[in-house]
């Protein structure tokens, strides 16, 4: 599983971000850090998450509290556009067969 | 090709600080970042259209060209002679966000620029000053026949000129989405790819209507088999049925066949229902001889 991790001061060279910046997304809960040999790893599972953060706070000087209040409503968000998704394709069924009615 | 005024963009004057556009850029930026806009498409073009009058306007150099070749956009030979001449006096821009990943997936090579901007700065090749890791995601629609639907099988999509050969499981529903893990864009810096995502559209059956992992099916019922009873074929997605239909089945009568429905995703060898509504067909046109029937039941009753 080794593979699975990436040392955060390697990737935080190579992408120009400030280790500072992982540990405070760790802190808020927002990504897990693994600690092995005194060393700090990031998961490559969570790359993408970090990315988008690290957009925010770089790019749209989104503070770290920001950035766990906006990851929050965006999961809502998602959730309930998958919802309304579902209710739609209810919605299209009932009218579907409730459309055929003739007129008189 | 349209001139595009980049200060109204970004709504500032054209007296403008620095610090002001950057200003109202992040003001704007928070507002139509894709990042913050899931889906939407017209926060995408406010986006592309804010950042690329940030990257001209938050350009000293850039701004320059502009100001002074822009507003007389009309004389767009003169200036592409200028262009040309200038050609290798092209811009090496900051940090764009469209070189970042950005959830813009599959566009791996379209900058999100305007002809205009092209035409006067050449083609944008952002240089990032914060590099990116994680290869870009890509983004596919697939759309499939209820059929297709309901049978594993493969396809082969061809996604940013790549070939990529997939196996699709029965029973996947309408708007889902699968992830193809590492078949995105090549990461940089040691990076892993991203991955690809592909959302399938499953296209309206004119028999069979699905909801979750049932199907429904209207079928025609001659009216002296509901008033008598008998026998009915009903098909079903990959074979028929033959029913046995009572005596005196009413118009509208739904009957469930248990396991007759769409196969449930990943669930190998399970089935939803198949549920059958019945209409029951009133002959028309009716010869003398069987009016006079019809008359006589009347009357028997």
């Amino acid at each position: 599983m080794q593979t699975d991790l990436i040392i955060i001061d390697d990737y935080c060279q190579k992408c120009n971000i400030e280790p500072s910046f992982i540990f405070l997304l760790e802190e808020d809960g927002l990504i897990n850090i693994k600690h092995i040999d005194g060393e700090h790893y990031i998961l490559t599972s969570e790359l993408q998450e970090i990315e988008r953060f690290s957009r925010w706070y770089y790019d749209l000087s989104i503070n770290v509290e920001g950035i766990s209040v906006i990851h929050n409503l965006l999961k809502r968000i998602h959730s309930m556009e998958a919802e309304i998704r579902h209710l739609k394709q209810h919605i299209n069924f009932f009218q579907q067969g409730n459309n055929n009615y003739p007129e008189y | 090709m349209a001139y595009i005024n980049y200060y109204d963009i970004l709504g500032v004057s054209k007296d403008a600080s620095q610090e002001d556009i950057k200003k109202a850029f992040k003001k704007l930026a928070r507002k139509y970042h894709p990042d913050l806009n899931p889906n939407d498409p017209e926060a995408k073009q406010h986006f592309q259209e804010i950042n690329e009058a940030n990257e001209v306007l938050s350009d000293p150099e850039k701004r320059k060209k502009y100001d002074q070749y822009g507003e007389n956009w009309k004389h767009a030979d003169e200036f592409e002679q200028q262009r040309q001449n200038q050609a290798n006096n092209g811009f090496n821009g900051r940090y764009s966000y469209w070189s970042g990943n950005g959830n813009f997936t599959g566009q791996e090579n379209d900058s999100g620029f305007s002809d205009f901007f092209e035409s006067l700065f050449g083609s944008h090749k952002g240089k990032s000053t914060r590099s990116v890791f994680r290869g870009q995601d890509y983004t596919a629609e697939l759309s499939l026949t209820l059929q297709e639907a309901a049978t594993t099988h493969k396809q082969v999509l061809t996604v940013n000129g790549k070939k990529i050969r997939i196996t699709i499981p029965a029973g996947i529903a309408d708007g889902q989405t699968i992830i193809l893990k590492g078949q995105g864009g090549p990461g940089t810096n040691g990076g892993p790819n991203g991955d690809l995502y592909i959302t399938f559209i499953i296209k309206e059956d004119p028999i069979f209507k699905r909801l979750g992992d049932d199907l429904y099916i209207d079928v025609p019922l001659n009216l002296y088999t509901a008033i008598l009873g008998g026998e009915q074929i009903i098909q079903t997605m990959d074979s028929k049925v033959k029913l046995q239909i009572k005596p005196g089945t009413q118009n509208g009568t739904k009957i469930r066949l248990k396991g007759k429905g769409f196969p449930v995703y990943k669930q190998e060898g399970q089935y939803g229902d198949m549920i059958v509504t019945f209409s029951i067909q009133i002959p028309t046109n009716l010869t003398e001889k069987q009016k006079a029937l019809f008359k006589e039941l009347q009357q028997q009753d």
